[in-house]
């Protein structure tokens, strides 16, 4: 029986990892109906989005950011909502209403902290555009991110787009040289074979379109999500993009579509992130068991398969550390996996610095760490995720208060 | 980061401002909900606990087995063994060619005793042969010039019993006439006849004597076929012996390989008896041994005692001694980090039987104090 069970497990990982990135590989050189039709003729009105907590004056460059962008400025608005900062973030919201006149910045305070999920709907209470942009208040963005992220709304059926998240600082550890490559092959190959099918399963939350009516229909289930009660805050992303999905629209990301991301640099914040993605992942696998004859019925075949292999992966994961661990604890420490890792490494380092220069890891051997890092976090985050539903803690900020079930609710 | 110095203290625009948030009323948790979230966060906080232990645990155990040099892994050698059944065929079979050498070696040793006895009496035939060569040349030597003077004066004597005889045809027609003419009786001319032809008679057996004097003076004085003939036996005498002394020889050298290798097997069988797969298949009793790999080989010494403990480290008893460690290497999987390493055996003689079935006993000391 156990050794069936190891098969499957590796088979399975087979499946989610290697599968895909290889199809990622093909799908993006061979296939033309893997990108979307954009039409930079269609303008809609967009409102962007950005809740804050905590931000600084991080929030005041990403507006300047959004200020330079290449749309026209009777076309979009940013509403800054600040969700009770303990910080100067509201000062800095407000400098850059005032600097930034070439656009439309209104600002929104929730009373209490609710989280960037509810911040983010009681921000769309003032908007009227035709698309709602969702961004975060520690990110850059392209001047042509709104331009190509509307274009896509052109083909008909697309519901929400996403953008391709960059890493700012790629080079101020070993650890945000690893979200480097990590976030780059994410997106320029993991995320391919979904393009292919317009059923892409999670959109970042760092640059999210998505078309009004549709956020507002999704609207009362984000208010309402909970678990036996408690308010989640979190992965209001991953969730959007299920909704998205499940409403038979489809779902893309425009990789041309440009933002940049500053990524933890230190080891326990790393963790907080990955555990609070981990907790999305774990939640998103629960409701898509739940409704499984549902997503069947209604979803693309390979969006199933994403929807349920991905986060059957982090369960696998944790498996295959424990089966590692405990039947050959020395293996993953052999040449082979070691000179394979570093081999990969290497290649997507190369790619990066070719393709995407301002994102060049200068630690090419940093993805061997990365072996070392996806071990802790396999053996680690998927129980600990598991066995941590009930938190509300975003980890990577201060630590908010909790708002009871519908507070933020209008 | 600092608040910006500039336009302090900042305000919202007005027309740009938005109105707060409003709490709305909170949505009560049910009875139910309570009691879910209740029971899934103790059982949250047992499993990370346990979780945690385990991983703390399973550090703690790499991290001991990689710096402990005292640990021995016991392996329990069955009767039916695999390798101690392979051993102990290739005993028997040992022991069998042992056997065989041994009878090949006594057929030897008596097709030897065999060929140098024949060799010796061929040998002894030799002088005797070489003796009867020179005395009989010797004699011809003596003999065979007087014959040649007598068959010449043989040759002579026949060659005037020949001119004799010529004059005797002539004799017996006037025999023949005197008895036509009536001059002698018939009784007369028989005996005259008779007389004559015993005359022929006896030149004929001096021609033979002749002949065969001459006959004799050649096998006198030249070497004739008799004399090779005997020279051939003398040169078949000397091969045969010389084969003889080349078949001694061979089974002289086989003889001493067949010994050594005999000795050599005594050896090796000596050897074989040392180990632990011998004494496993051999004898009566269960024997208990451990695998030591060579970084613990200072711990290893016959009489350490041995110690066995709860979770392969902690609350350790003594559950016997090292009777004997073997030379041969071995390689096993170690017993925690899976890995190959090489090292050798120890016997083992246990109190506590079941500490044979521990994955590791630890030998002179306890691994923690306790």
């Amino acid at each position: 029986m156990a050794p069936i069970l190891l098969w499957l497990i590796l088979v399975l990982c087979l499946l989610i990892s290697a599968v895909k990135y290889l199809m990622g590989i093909i799908l993006k050189f061979s296939f033309a109906s893997t990108k979307a039709q954009k039409d930079y003729g269609y303008q809609p009105t967009v409102s962007v989005l950005m809740p804050c907590y905590n931000e600084g004056k991080t929030v005041y460059e990403t507006i300047e950011s959004i200020s330079k962008s290449n749309y026209p400025n009777d076309k979009f608005e940013v509403i800054a909502q600040d969700d009770c900062s303990g910080d100067d973030s509201y000062d800095w919201m407000l400098k850059a209403q005032r600097d930034f006149t070439n656009i439309r910045v209104r600002l929104g305070r929730n009373e209490v902290n609710s989280g960037k999920a509810r911040s983010v709907c009681n921000a769309l209470q003032h908007s009227t555009a035709e698309i709602i942009i969702s961004i975060d208040s520690d990110c850059v963005f392209h001047p042509d991110a709104i331009r190509e992220l509307t274009a896509c709304f052109a083909e008909p059926g697309i519901g929400s787009v996403g953008g391709r998240v960059g890493v700012r600082n790629p080079n101020d550890s070993v650890i945000t040289a690893i979200q480097t490559v990590i976030y780059y092959s994410a997106f320029q190959l993991y995320k391919i074979p979904e393009n292919w099918t317009r059923s892409i399963c999670c959109i970042s939350g760092c640059l999210f379109a998505i078309r009004r009516r549709l956020l507002l229909e999704i609207e009362p289930a984000i208010r309402s999500r909970n678990w036996f009660g408690i308010p989640v805050n979190q992965g209001e992303d991953r969730f959007l993009t299920h909704q998205t999905l499940l409403r038979g629209y489809g779902t893309y990301i425009n990789n041309d579509a440009l933002c940049w991301t500053t990524v933890p640099n230190t080891l326990p914040v790393l963790f907080k992130q990955q555990l609070r993605w981990r907790r999305s992942i774990v939640r998103d696998f629960f409701f898509t068991l739940r409704t499984l004859p549902q997503h069947v019925w209604k979803l693309h075949p390979n969006t199933v398969f994403t929807l349920v292999l991905t986060p059957l992966g982090a369960v696998v994961g944790f498996l295959v550390v424990v089966t590692m661990l405990t039947s050959d604890p020395l293996a993953w420490a052999g040449p082979v996996p070691l000179i394979t890792a570093l081999g990969v490494g290497a290649v997507l380092t190369w790619v990066i610095k070719k393709y995407s220069a301002k994102e060049a890891v200068a630690h090419p051997l940093a993805f061997g760490a990365y072996i070392a890092w996806s071990l802790v976090s396999s053996l680690f985050l998927t129980p600990l995720a598991l066995c941590t539903m009930d938190s509300a803690d975003w980890g990577t900020r201060a630590k908010p208060q909790e708002v009871p079930l519908g507070n933020a609710k209008r | 980061m600092a608040t910006p110095s500039v336009n302090p203290p900042l305000s919202e625009t007005k027309g740009d401002s938005l109105p707060p948030e409003h709490q709305s009323v909170p949505v009560r948790q049910s009875l139910h909900y309570k009691l879910v979230i209740t029971l899934y966060r103790v059982f949250a906080i047992t499993v990370l606990y346990l979780v945690l232990a385990g991983i703390v645990g399973y550090a703690f155990v790499m991290g001991f087995y990689a710096v402990n040099s005292s640990w021995a892994a016991p392996i329990i050698l069955s009767a039916a063994d695999e390798k101690s059944l392979n051993f102990r065929e290739k005993l028997v079979t040992s022991q069998q060619t042992i056997e065989d050498l041994k009878v090949d070696t006594k057929k030897l040793e008596i097709g030897l005793a065999e060929m140098k006895k024949h060799r010796a009496s061929l040998l002894a035939l030799e002088p005797e042969l070489q003796q009867a060569i020179v005395r009989e040349r010797s004699h011809n030597r003596t003999t065979g010039p007087e014959l040649a003077e007598l068959d010449q004066q043989k040759q002579a004597d026949n060659l005037k019993t020949q001119k004799v005889l010529a004059q005797l045809t002539q004799v017996e027609s006037n025999i023949n006439k005197d008895l036509a003419s009536g001059l002698i009786t018939q009784g007369d001319a028989a005996t005259q006849l008779a007389a004559l032809n015993q005359a022929k008679g006896t030149y004929t057996d001096s021609k033979i004597a002749e002949v065969l004097l001459t006959d004799n003076v050649l096998d006198k004085t030249t070497t004739g076929t008799n004399s090779l003939d005997v020279l051939v036996k003398q040169a078949e005498l000397r091969s045969e012996v010389a084969q003889l002394d080349v078949a001694i020889n061979v089974a002289e050298k086989q003889l001493q390989e067949e010994s050594r290798q005999v000795d050599r097997l005594r050896q090796a069988i000596q050897t074989a008896k040392q180990s632990p797969y011998y004494l496993n298949a051999s004898g009566e009793k269960t024997l208990y041994f451990a695998f030591v790999p060579y970084d613990n080989q200072a711990s290893a010494a016959a009489g350490s005692s041995i110690y066995d403990c709860y979770l392969n480290m902690i609350a350790c008893r003594k559950v016997g001694m090292l009777k004997q460690t073997f030379a041969g290497e071995e390689t096993a999987i170690h017993p925690i980090f899976k890995t190959q390493i090489r090292g050798f055996l120890v016997q083992m003689n246990l109190d506590h039987v079941e500490s044979a079935k521990s994955k590791t006993v630890f030998l002179g000391r306890k691994p923690m104090l306790f």
